[in-house]
C-alpha cells in the first residue's frame, strides 16, 4: 500500500465517520423524543383526553419533529462552531489543551532534543517542520499531532515524555505521530473533534440548565410550571447517550489507525524497540498516558496513548491494549514494566551534557556509514527515475540519518539564523537574490530596502554568502527548517515579508522554475497560519478536465531542463504520453508564453485538489519529463521535490544510488 | 402543548447559541493572550543572548580601555539591571509594571552602551581588534532581532488589547479578568542612541 492508496483510504475513512455520525444522531433523537413523550405524555393525561390514547403516547409527528429539528439544531450548531474554532489548524488544538510553543531557538537541552527529533523526521519525509507544542502541565506521557494538512500541522508533547523518554524513544513516538500527518489521519480526526462536540454539547447544555434550578427554586412559583431543571436533567441523562456515541465513533475510527502508525513509526525508524521502550515506560509510569486537561475527552482520538481512564470493557479504548502493542514491536515482552525514574529523583549526573549524550544523543553506529563525510553530500546525487514515487510520503531510516547529516552540513551560523525570525526571513530574501546577474541582484536589494527594512537588509547581505554556499539538495530543507521561525511573525510583518518574496520573484525578469517553486512553498505553507480563509474543497475525481493544466506543467518542466527543440519535445513526450493515454485525448507541448509563471501557479492549483490517484499519475508524469535522459540530476531532483510540495504529496530526499 | 414545545425548543436553540458564544469568546481571548506570550518568548531568547555577548564586549575592551574603568563598570550594572527586569517581564509578560521597568532598563543599558562606544572611538587599537569586531557585528545583529520581535509582540498585544476592549467580548474578558496588556516601547532618546559605531 503506497501514499496515495493511504490517502484513498483515509477518505473513504471519513465515509465510514458521515454513517457513525448519522447513526448516533438518529439514535439521540429516538431518546429525546421517547423521553419528551413520557414528559408530555404525562402531562397530557391531565387533560380531558379527545384523542386516542394510542396516538398520544406512541407516535406524534408534530413532537417528533420537533423534538429532530431541536437536536439536529443543537448538534449542528454545536459542530460548526467548533470545526470554525478549530479552522486555524493545529495550533488551535494545541492551545486548546494548554500547550505551550517551543521556540525554534530554544536552549533547553530536552526542548532542543525534542526539536531536533523532529526536524529530522520533517526533513526526512520532505514536510514542513511542524510548530511543536508542550503540554507543560501533563506529567503522563503521551503525543499528538494535529491539523489539516502538513502546512498548518501541530505536534504535542507532554512534559513527562519530553523529560523521561530518550532520544531512540522518542523519535519512535515522533515517527508514530508523523505517520497520522502522512497518511491523512489528521484531518479527519479534527472532523471528528467538531462532530464529537456537536454531539456532546447537549451533555454540557443539560448540565448547566440543571443548575438554573438552584436560582428559580427560591422563588415561589408552583413546582411542575417550569420545567427548565427538569427538561436539564433529561437533557443530561441524553446527552450520555451523545457521549457513549461520541466515545464508540472515537474508539472505532481511532484503533486501527493506531496500529498502522504503530508500523509506520517503525518503518520510518527500524527501531522497533525504541517505540517499544516507550510504551514499556507508559506501562511502568504511574501516570501513563493519561491527561488531565479538561479536553481530553473530545480530543482523545488524536494522542499517541489512552488519555482516559480505561473503562467499560474496553468498548470505549481508544487505542489497543498497551500490552498488545508492545508484544506486537517485542515478541519477548515479558510483561513486566520497568520502574521509571523521573529525573528529578534520580541523582544528577556529574556532567550533564556528557551524559546525556551517552544516554541516546548518537545514532547507532552501523547507520552512520551511509555518507561517509562531506565530500560525499556536495556529489549531484544520480537516481534512477524508477524509484522516485515509491517513497512519496513513507520515509526509510536511510532518510533520517541523511536527513540528520543534511542538517548537519548546513553551516551553523546559517542553522541559526533560519530557526528565529528576522534571520528566516533574511535567508529566504537571500535565497532569491539573483546569484549570476549582478544588475537584476542590485534592483532586488533596492526594493528590499524599500519594502522591508535597513535590518532585514542588513541581515540578508550577512546571511547570503553562507546561503551561496548551500547545494541545491539543501536549499528545500533550509525553507522547512525557517519555516517554524516564520510562523512567529506577526500578521502585519507576514504581510510584509509577502510581498516583499513576491517583489524578489518579479525583479527578475526570466527567474528559473526552481527557485519560484521554492517561494511558492514558503508563501503556501505559511498562508494557513496568517490567514484564517481555508482552501477550497473544490475536488477533481477525473483526468480529463485536468489535462490543460498538465500541459502547462509539463511544458514549463521540459522547458526548464532543456534548451534543444528536439529534446524539450521528447521530454515532454515522456511524460504526456502515458496522461494522454490515461485519458484518451491529447496533449500537446505549449509555446513559453503559455506556460509562463502565472499559469503554472493555477495549474498547480488546481493539480493540489485532485484526488489521489490523480496526483499520482501527474506526478509520475513529471519525474517521466524531468528524467527524459534516464538520470535525474540534483537540481531536477529537487524541482520535482518542490513540485510534490506543491501538490501535498511530500517526496523525501532523494539518496544516492547504491554503487 | 405544541406552543410550549416551540416555546421549549427555542428557549434551547437560544441557549446553546448565547453559551456557545460566550465559549468561543473566552477561547479566543486564551487564544491570543497565549499569542502574545508566545512573542515575548522569542524577545526573551534574543535579549539573554544580547545580555550574554554585553561580558564578552566588556572584557575585550577592557585591555584596552585600562582608565576608564568607571564606563565598563556601569555597562555592567545597566546589564544586570536589564537582565533581571527580563527576568521579571517574561514571567508575566505584557505586566504593565514589569513591562514599564524592562524599557526603563532597556534604555538605560542603550545609553551606557552607546557611551562605551563613543569612548571606543579614540582608541585605534581597541576598533582593530578582531574578537571587538566580530562581537560588535554580533551585537547589532541581535539588537535587530530584538527590535524586529518586538514589533511582533507589539502587533499582537494590540490585537489582543482590541479584542478585550470591543462589545461584546468585553462582557466576557471583564467576568473572566482578562486585563490589558502592555506593550514594550523603547524610549526614543536613548533609541537615537543606540550603537552606531563605523570601524572603517
Amino acid at each position: 500500500m503506497d501514499f496515495f492508496e493511504r490517502q484513498e483510504r483515509a477518505r473513504r475513512g471519513t465515509k465510514w465517520l458521515v454513517l457513525y455520525f448519522g447513526l448516533g444522531v438518529a439514535s439521540l433523537i429516538l431518546v429525546i423524543y421517547a423521553a419528551a413523550l413520557l414528559l408530555f405524555g404525562v402531562a397530557a393525561d391531565h387533560r380531558p383526553a379527545y384523542e386516542t390514547p394510542a396516538g398520544v403516547s406512541w407516535w406524534n409527528v408534530q413532537l417528533f419533529s420537533g423534538v429532530a429539528l431541536g437536536t439536529l439544531a443543537v448538534v449542528v450548531i454545536g459542530s460548526l462552531f467548533k470545526a470554525s474554532e478549530l479552522a486555524q489548524g493545529g495550533s488551535a488544538v494545541a492551545l486548546m489543551l494548554g500547550g505551550r510553543l517551543v521556540n525554534p531557538n530554544t536552549t533547553d537541552p530536552d526542548e532542543r532534543k525534542l526539536l531536533n527529533v523532529t526536524e529530522e523526521m520533517a526533513l526526512a519525509s520532505g514536510i514542513p517542520v511542524p510548530q511543536v507544542y508542550v503540554l507543560p502541565a501533563e506529567q503522563g506521557i503521551n503525543a499528538f499531532a494535529a491539523g489539516h494538512t502538513p502546512s498548518d500541522a501541530a505536534l504535542g508533547v507532554t512534559a513527562g515524555a519530553m523529560r523521561l523518554l530518550n532520544r531512540d524513544e522518542l523519535q519512535g513516538v515522533i515517527g508514530h505521530e508523523f505517520s497520522h500527518v502522512l497518511n491523512g489521519d489528521m484531518r479527519l480526526n479534527l472532523r471528528l473533534i467538531g462532530w464529537i462536540f456537536g454531539i456532546m454539547c447537549l451533555a454540557v447544555i443539560g448540565r448547566v440548565l440543571l443548575q438554573v434550578r438552584g436560582s428559580s427554586g427560591g422563588s415561589n412559583r408552583r413546582q411542575g410550571q417550569n420545567p427548565l431543571p427538569l427538561f436539564g436533567l433529561v437533557l443530561l441523562i441524553v446527552g450520555w447517550i451523545g457521549v457513549f456515541f461520541g466515545r464508540l465513533i472515537q474508539a472505532a475510527v481511532s484503533r486501527e489507525r493506531e496500529r498502522l502508525a504503530d508500523a509506520s513509526s517503525v518503518q520510518f525508524t527500524r527501531n522497533p524497540l525504541g517505540l517499544a521502550s516507550a510504551l514499556k515506560k507508559i506501562g511502568g509510569l504511574e501516570a501513563g498516558s493519561r491527561l488531565r486537561t479538561a479536553h481530553a475527552a473530545e480530543a482523545s482520538h488524536l494522542f499517541f496513548g489512552n488519555a482516559l481512564r480505561s473503562s467499560f470493557l474496553g468498548l470505549w479504548a481508544t487505542h489497543p491494549p498497551l500490552e498488545e502493542r508492545i508484544r506486537a514491536l517485542d515478541p519477548a515482552f515479558d510483561g513486566k514494566y520497568p520502574a521509571v525514574i523521573r529525573p528529578d529523583d534520580a541523582p544528577a549526573p556529574a556532567q550533564p551534557g556528557a551524559a546525556r549524550r551517552a544516554m541516546g544523543f548518537g545514532f547507532p553506529g552501523a547507520a552512520r556509514g551511509l555518507i561517509e563525510s562531506e565530500a560525499a553530500l556536495s556529489v549531484p546525487p544520480v537516481i534512477a527515475t524508477s524509484s522516485v514515487l515509491a517513497h512519496t510520503g513513507a520515509p526509510t531510516p536511510d532518510h533520517v540519518v541523511y536527513a540528520e547529516q543534511l542538517r548537519d552540513s548546513i553551516p551553523a551560523a546559517l542553522r541559526e539564523s533560519a530557526r528565529e525570525p528576522l534571520g528566516a526571513c533574511a535567508v529566504v530574501y537571500a535565497l532569491l537574490l539573483s546569484p549570476d546577474q549582478p544588475e537584476v541582484r542590485q534592483k532586488q536589494i533596492e526594493g528590499l530596502r524599500s519594502r522591508a527594512s535597513d535590518a532585514a537588509l542588513r541581515e540578508t547581505l550577512r546571511v547570503e554568502p553562507a546561503v551561496r554556499e548551500v547545494a541545491h539538495r539543501a536549499k528545500l530543507p533550509i525553507i522547512d527548517l525557517a519555516l517554524p521561525a516564520l510562523r512567529h511573525l506577526s500578521p502585519a510583518q507576514f504581510q510584509q515579508f509577502d510581498s516583499a518574496v513576491a517583489f524578489l520573484v518579479e525583479c527578475d525578469g526570466e527567474i528559473d522554475l526552481f527557485e519560484y517553486v521554492l517561494q511558492k512553498a514558503v508563501i503556501r505553507h505559511l498562508e494557513p497560519h496568517f490567514t484564517s480563509v481555508r482552501r477550497g474543497v473544490t475536488q477533481y475525481y477525473s483526468l480529463k478536465p485536468l489535462l490543460p493544466d498538465c500541459a502547462v506543467l509539463l511544458s514549463a518542466v521540459a522547458r526548464a531542463g532543456q534548451e534543444d527543440p528536439q529534446k524539450i519535445l521528447e521530454a515532454f513526450r515522456d511524460g504526456a504520453n502515458p496522461l494522454a493515454y490515461a485519458a484518451q485525448a491529447g496533449l500537446e507541448l505549449l509555446p513559453p508564453e503559455q506556460c509562463d509563471l502565472s499559469q503554472v501557479d493555477a495549474a498547480l492549483g488546481r493539480l493540489s485538489a485532485a484526488v489521489p490517484h490523480i496526483k499520482k499519475k501527474v506526478l509520475s508524469a513529471c519525474a517521466a519529463t524531468v528524467s527524459a535522459d534516464g538520470l535525474i540530476q540534483e537540481i531536477e531532483a529537487e524541482m520535482l521535490r518542490a513540485i510534490a510540495d506543491a501538490l501535498d504529496c511530500p517526496l523525501p530526499p532523494f539518496l544516492s544510488a547504491p554503487p | 402543548m405544541a406552543a410550549g414545545l416551540i416555546a421549549l425548543l427555542v428557549i434551547v436553540v437560544l441557549l446553546v447559541l448565547v453559551l456557545l458564544w460566550a465559549m468561543g469568546a473566552y477561547n479566543r481571548l486564551v487564544t491570543l493572550k497565549n499569542r502574545f506570550k508566545n512573542a515575548y518568548a522569542q524577545i526573551d531568547v534574543q535579549l539573554k543572548r544580547r545580555y550574554d555577548l554585553i561580558p564578552n564586549l566588556v572584557e575585550t575592551a577592557r585591555g584596552y580601555l585600562k582608565h576608564e574603568r568607571g564606563t565598563l563598570e556601569e555597562v555592567i550594572a545597566a546589564r544586570n539591571a536589564a537582565s533581571s527586569a527580563n527576568a521579571r517581564a517574561a514571567q508575566a509578560p505584557g505586566d504593565a509594571a514589569a513591562m514599564k521597568a524592562l524599557s526603563g532598563a532597556e534604555a538605560a543599558l542603550t545609553g551606557t552602551l552607546g557611551r562605551l562606544f563613543a569612548l571606543a572611538e579614540a582608541y585605534p587599537d581597541l576598533k582593530a581588534n578582531t574578537t571587538m569586531l566580530s562581537l560588535m557585528e554580533e551585537l547589532t545583529s541581535t539588537e535587530n532581532k530584538v527590535a524586529f520581535s518586538r514589533q511582533a509582540y507589539n502587533d499582537s498585544v494590540m490585537v489582543y488589547n482590541t479584542a478585550r476592549e470591543v462589545f461584546p467580548t468585553n462582557l466576557v474578558a471583564g467576568a473572566f479578568n482578562f486585563t490589558a496588556a502592555e506593550l514594550f516601547v523603547v524610549e526614543k532618546p536613548e533609541e537615537k542612541a543606540a550603537p552606531k559605531v563605523s570601524f572603517s
